[in-house]
């Protein structure tokens, strides 16, 4: 199952990437997808398990993360 | 929308906007500068009589049309917030000095592309400096510079410079004794299109740029970073229509020397844009796009907007702008005083992210 994550800033980006566990071996930084914002940012996406869930941010980085599905995106995580 | 959705569809926006760009010199625009960000906003500034340099006044159309674009289609997309609190006034000082150095190349990044278009080689020098300044900002990047996040603001700022341009519009239409006009013959501001060709090419471009998330800083620097060419290719686009309407209509006069609006000192050419590219990484987008993400309701776009105004007025008051021939003692100091500025923003940015993160 892939994810991908959004955030406030390409520094938000970086130290997300750095933070995820060393058995996630599919990450990448990249481009934010037109169908997730207009904003043209920096995004993660990376692999996961299939029940992810996301409740704190403690950087205050992440504006979302969604699940990629064959029907679109699905919100697991979403700030303010 | 799939990658390859998107890349067909900023294809087709690069082609439009080149298009459009190129026709609204056979409309009445000055050469090679169907659009140009940077000599817009100066422009207006001027207009208002925010600067008295004679030859640049006049409130342009399609800087309220870009702006008016990316707002009704941000709208009708659900697209628009408020949203800002971003060291603002970094970025007023960002945008400041980005106009400082794209007036002393005479044009923004999307006229560099025109002045290609053009067969103005003296643009090509322009690239190589915006592309060497865009790498610099890719370095701090990557070594943590941010600006820190942005939050929701009250939902009246994401409308107040939308609704500033109308007021624009009115002004420049209504002509109240107070608003200045380059007289004919004075200068680039005497050359324009009809008001209504400049407003409709300018809701077009700024609604297209909304969907597409044009940018002409973003090409160069997600190819950089991820080694993606989908906001390149648009660039590239955009560079093609724009050669094939001057090739056309015989706008297309290749050389260094005699080019419209141009200087040919290559140094300060390359300077002008090495600040320019440097300070709109750093913010995350061009000037047009800054255009855009005000309309969309980010309000730190629309300080960045300012401060490009303020530094438009300063460039012009004190004699920093460069013109036909050639740069200035003044403006020379003000591009190496913005390139130290903003590696100085750069630095710091960057060290005290490193020191939080540890």
């Amino acid at each position: 199952m892939y994810y991908v994550a959004l955030f406030y800033s390409h520094f938000g980006a970086i130290r997300f990437i750095n933070s995820l566990p060393e058995n996630i071996t599919e990450k990448r930084m990249m481009p934010v997808p037109r169908s997730l914002s207009a904003s043209c940012g920096t995004c993660v996406r990376f692999e996961g398990p299939h029940d992810l869930t996301f409740t704190i941010d403690e950087s205050h980085e992440v504006e979302q993360i969604v699940k990629e599905t064959k029907d679109g995106y699905i919100a697991v995580f979403k700030s303010e | 929308m799939s990658l390859e959705r998107e890349k067909i569809a900023i294809i087709i926006a690069g082609l439009i906007i080149g298009l459009i760009a190129g026709l609204l010199v056979v409309a009445g625009n000055p050469a090679n500068m169907g659009f140009c960000i940077a000599c817009f906003i100066r422009d207006t500034v001027g207009g208002l009589g925010l600067h008295r340099a004679g030859a640049v006044q006049y409130i342009r159309p399609e800087i309220i049309g870009l702006l008016l674009g990316s707002f009704i289609l941000s709208l009708i997309r659900h697209e628009h917030g408020s949203r800002g609190g971003s060291s603002p006034v970094t970025r007023f000082i960002l945008g400041f000095f980005v106009m400082i150095g794209c007036l002393m190349f005479l044009g923004c990044p999307f006229r560099m592309i025109l002045r290609i278009a053009g067969g103005d080689w003296n643009a090509l020098v322009g690239l190589a400096g915006f592309a060497c300044g865009i790498g610099a900002g890719v370095f701090f990047l990557n070594r943590g510079y941010s600006l820190k996040r942005t939050y929701t603001q009250t939902k009246l700022d994401g409308f107040i410079m939308p609704a500033v341009q109308i007021i624009m519009l009115l002004l420049l239409i209504l002509a109240p004794a107070f608003i200045l006009f380059t007289p004919a013959g004075g200068g680039p501001g005497a050359k324009h299109a009809a008001v209504w060709i400049s407003l409709g090419a300018g809701l077009i471009v700024g609604a297209l740029a909304q969907y597409t998330r044009f940018c002409m800083v973003g090409g160069i620097r997600d190819f950089i970073l991820f080694r993606e060419t989908k906001l390149l290719l648009g660039f590239i686009a955009l560079l093609v229509a724009a050669f094939a309407v001057n090739l056309a209509v015989g706008n297309f006069h290749p050389g260094f020397t005699g080019q419209p609006i141009a200087h040919a000192d290559g140094l300060w050419n390359f300077l002008g844009m090495l600040l320019a590219g440097f300070g709109c990484a750093l913010l995350g987008g061009c000037p047009m796009r800054q255009l855009i993400l005000t309309g969309e309701g980010n309000t730190d776009s629309a300080v960045t907007f300012l401060g490009l105004a303020a530094g438009a007025a300063f460039a012009h008051n004190f004699a920093l702008a460069a013109s036909g021939n050639g740069p200035t003692m003044n403006g020379k100091y003000g591009v190496i005083i913005g390139l130290i500025v903003v590696l100085i923003i750069a630095v710091v940015n960057t060290y005290s992210q490193k020191k939080a993160m540890n």
